[in-house]
């Protein structure tokens, strides 16, 4: 239903009070991102997940200072053969049949305060540490990926016929493969020689290796949609314009594709975080991806499964950490998204 | 919120319930109180429902080199020469088991002469033959088994390996099945081979037995039990041998009648079950979680035996710094033997002896109290290592140190490098897949520093160990002296001791001594031997049908119902 302007009553008429609304109201054309900087802060819900995932970075950035002022110890040392003062009583951090000390919370002043795994390690500051991991995983796999997306997807979109043809072959190669399968796969074969180019070589046990695995396996999910948009904003008339004048490919497409990109590829890389860490858990779960005793979300579930019965709190404690991060970052990827560009479809679907 | 996302919250949230599920999960069986011991009346007759966490690797003798397979698999086939199943100490020492008698030996250890016993038939019902030893040995060769290497030593195998025609023949072996007999020719002289004649690998399967694979459809064999159903991955049976021949008290027939095994791949399932009396044993210990409930509410059907094996810690003396006798020393004297035992979940005892008990040269004085780095249960001389290796220059070198993603061993491996850290190197934890772990650290191109090792005796005869730090071992791929240990006294003592065909208490002794001055000199850390867990059914009757045998573990032909 239309529905007429309402201009208040100011005893102006006619241009002068349009005039003088406009300027009380400060509507000035505001661009897309201010405006959609606008639509985020109305949308309370993404804010607070958003805050919340920025409370997770902060706490797993403070790690070190949890284990050097609270907890005394590192994510590595093992206390095989100490004991600890626990409100006065002497307690040996992993007992004689390897069942390791539970969570003391402030009862040792702050040490222990999740309890000890069977190297005698302490617990919350492996969680904090490996928190640190699976982020770093997370945002270095997500600029991977977005960086190859982009390349591949401008290539394929902009230039069509046989770029397109093989770059989408590529692409359809990596797609026919589950996620999951296919991270494993590389995971396994990689763990064993590492990984060898030319001068460079990485070592099996490397980090790296898992953020180029995560990184590579996600990246079809991103650029055939970033294709697609290449190919419908090529035909627009300011890419038009922009040819007739002269300009080359490469300048057109970052200069004039790249820029129209730049909401949905902010989306998709809120979204492809929150993947690659859920990736990097189960392929650290699977064996496949941070190997031990280096510390992930991941490879604590692994190393709580056995004591599931006796101690929960070692599988569901860096659990929910890693369902916390993914669901912070879900929510405020979608917020973002509602607030760029509330038509687009941009999901991560495998 | 996305797609995925909602599916990824369903699915953590599931997983949550789960844990929590599974967390709280009731376990209200009620135990006895109670020891082991033995001696009284065995029942005959009945089934048993046992498990095991993995499929054998095979059930064929000719292929099968893993506990799995081995454990049940050693009452299926008798080899010409074998063990007793007594429960006493005599159950390492060598007896004859199809053969009549133990070997007569040629004064030059080259030549063995045994006589099949008269009169035995298979499970099926087919006469044993002497010529079945010659197609057992065949099969292990052609079908390029895990055992072959045993067996190269016969004049003739190399040959027929090179060959690659399965119906060769082996020079080196001479049989005659008018007379049973076997002769055995060497092309040099083994001091072990007695106690490799008593490998199932050895053990005679008929002539007409294929040359492939037969899990599926194991061979017929001579033992209180045979294989009567396999199918990979879910289940095996035994039942018993109504062809059993009599082979003396010492090799007694069985007491259940029908042993099925199932394969389940949780433990934690398997204990459960084993608790509720749904399984009567399960191969794999209690997991560490419900362990110390086992053995507090189950202790009258619970037990834990020292194994003959040995956990140690190799130092790649071809490379720095464990070139230098003093960084070895220093480590031996700081590695926190208790510690590391913890990680085991008890099961593992803390020893300084390479020679583990069971086989002779064994040294208990010097596995315990006369340890020359510190009695292996007490803390260890930290501070004597520190200076040490502060002394060599060697503080602040950086190693890696190998292990692999076996559990417990990606923890002990950890916990050497933080051990080698407190010692003032700077070590790194180089975890590896188990499936390619030994291989890995055993090729010289690797230049492994330090790392994991252990060993389980194929057979109890000190040879089976002392292989693992002999020089003339050594070679660049496969090398399983990852310590590269070339101490010239130690490979002269290892290749006189071998010319000996007889393991007299003399030789013994002498390698003892070799054993002695291997740990006294600090080549490698050995640092404890290896407990297993047996874990039975309140059905069974554990007070007087139990035998660990200290060759082949648990003896499930010592079983019996209450």
């Amino acid at each position: 239903m239309a529905t007429e302007p309402v201009i208040e009553q100011t005893g102006l008429q006619g241009p002068a009070a349009w005039e003088e609304q406009a300027e009380r109201e400060q509507v000035h054309g505001l661009g897309p991102w201010r405006l959609g900087l606008r639509r985020l802060r109305r949308n309370k819900v993404a804010l607070a997940f958003g805050f919340l995932f920025v409370l997770l970075v902060a706490a797993c950035l403070a790690a070190p200072l949890w284990a050097d002022h609270v907890a005394k110890t590192g994510p590595d040392t093992n206390h095989l053969s100490d004991t600890i003062q626990v409100d006065g009583e002497t307690k040996n951090v992993v007992e004689l049949d390897g069942v390791p000390i539970g969570p003391q919370y402030f009862k040792a002043d702050g040490r222990f305060f999740l309890g000890a795994d069977r190297n005698g390690r302490d617990i919350m500051v492996r969680l904090l540490y490996g928190g640190r991991n699976s982020l770093l995983i997370g945002v270095s796999a997500a600029l991977i990926t977005t960086i190859l997306s982009i390349v591949l997807g401008l290539l394929a979109g902009y230039f069509r016929g046989g770029a397109d043809i093989v770059i989408r072959a590529l692409l359809d190669i990596i797609w026919s493969f589950p996620v999951i399968i296919l991270g494993v796969a590389l995971g396994v074969a990689l763990a064993l020689g590492g990984l060898s180019i030319g001068p460079i070589t990485i070592e099996g046990d490397s980090l790296l290796i898992t953020i180029g695995i995560i990184g590579l396996v996600y990246t079809p999910y991103m650029s055939r949609p970033i294709r697609g948009q290449v190919l419908a904003l090529r035909e627009k008339e300011f890419v038009e314009s922009a040819r007739a004048q002269g300009a080359g490919p490469v300048r057109i497409m970052f200069t004039e594709v790249l820029p129209n990109l730049a909401s949905t590829l902010l989306v998709f890389f809120t979204l492809l975080i929150a993947n690659a860490v859920l990736l990097e858990a189960a392929l650290s779960f699977l064996g496949a991806g941070v190997r031990p005793p280096t510390p992930s979300w991941g490879t604590m579930i692994d190393e709580g499964v056995d004591r599931i019965a006796t101690a929960p709190h070692l599988t569901i404690v860096p659990g929910l950490m890693l369902v916390l991060t993914v669901l912070s970052l879900n929510v405020f990827g979608d917020g973002v998204r509602d607030a760029l560009d509330p038509r687009a479809k941009v999901r991560i679907e495998h | 919120m996305g797609k995925l996302s909602r599916r990824t919250l369903a699915l953590f949230l599931a997983v949550l319930c789960m844990a929590v599920v599974a967390a709280c999960g009731d376990d209200d069986d009620d135990g006895g109180g109670g020891g082991g011991g033995g001696g009284g009346e065995a029942k005959t007759g009945g089934s048993i429902t046992i498990s095991q966490t993995s499929q054998p690797d095979f059930l064929d003798p000719a292929l099968m080199y893993t506990v799995n397979a081995i454990e049940p698999s050693w009452l299926v086939y008798t080899p010409l020469l074998t063990y007793p199943r007594t429960g006493t100490d005599r159950d390492s020492e060598l007896i004859p088991g199809l053969a009549e008698e133990m070997p007569t030996i040629s004064q030059d250890a080259l030549t063995y002469e045994l006589t099949l016993r008269k009169g035995m038939k298979y499970s099926d019902g087919s006469p044993v033959k002497a010529s079945d030893f010659e197609h057992s040995i065949k099969r292990v060769l052609n079908m390029e088994s895990g055992g072959s290497a045993f067996f190269l030593g016969i004049e003739g195998a190399q040959d027929y390996v090179d060959a690659g025609k399965p119906e060769g023949d082996i020079s080196g072996i001479e049989t005659n099945d008018q007379s049973g007999k076997i002769t055995i020719n060497l092309t040099e002289p083994d001091g072990s081979f007695s106690h490799v004649l008593s490998m199932w690998f050895a053990a005679p399967v008929p002539s007409d037995t294929p040359f492939r694979n037969m899990t599926e459809t194991p061979p017929p064999g001579v033992g209180p039990y045979m294989f009567t159903e396999s199918v990979p991955n879910r289940q095996f049976v035994m039942e018993k041998n109504p062809n059993f021949p009599d082979l003396g008290e010492d090799i007694p027939p069985g007491n259940v009648d029908k042993i099925t095994t199932l394969i389940i791949k949780n433990a934690q399932r398997q204990a459960q079950d084993v608790i509720s009396g749904e399984l009567d044993y399960m191969q794999d210990p209690p997991p560490a979680d419900i362990k110390p409930e086992v053995k507090a509410e189950y202790s009258d059907r619970y037990e834990e035996v020292t194994t003959a094996s040995t956990y140690y810690i190799f130092m790649n003396q071809r490379v720095p710094p464990f070139d230098k006798p003093e960084v070895r020393e220093a480590v031996n004297y700081g590695i926190d033997k208790p510690a590391l035992a913890r990680l085991f979940a008890g099961e593992l005892a803390p020893g300084c002896s390479f020679l583990p008990p069971g086989v002779p040269g064994f040294d208990e004085a010097m596995d315990i109290e006369e340890c020359p780095w510190g009695n292996p249960n007490e803390p260890p001389d930290l501070e004597r290592a520190r200076q040490m290796i502060e002394e060599a220059g060697e503080a602040g070198t950086q190693l890696t140190v190998y292990g692999n993603n076996d559990d417990p061993t990606d923890k002990v491996t950890a916990a050497i490098a933080d051990q080698l850290n407190k010692m003032g190197f700077e070590a790194e934890p180089k975890i590896l897949d188990g499936g390619v772990y030994f291989q890995t650290i055993g090729s010289a191109k690797e230049r492994a520093q330090i790392g994991f090792a252990n060993w389980f005796q194929d057979f109890p005869h000190p040879k089976n160990f002392m292989f693992l730090v002999d020089g003339a071992s050594i070679q660049p791929t496969l090398n399983q002296n990852f310590g590269n240990v070339d101490d010239p006294e130690i490979t002269k003592g290892i290749a006189e001791l071998n010319q000996e065909p007889e393991l007299t208490d003399e030789v013994a002794e002498r390698w003892r001594e070799l054993n002695v001055q291997l740990v006294e000199e600090a080549h490698i850390v050995p640092y404890g031997h290896r407990k297993l867990a047996t874990f039975l059914s309140e059905r069974m009757d554990f007070e007087n049908c139990r035998r660990f045998h200290p060759v082949y573990n648990n003896d499930y032909s010592s079983w019996c119902l209450k």
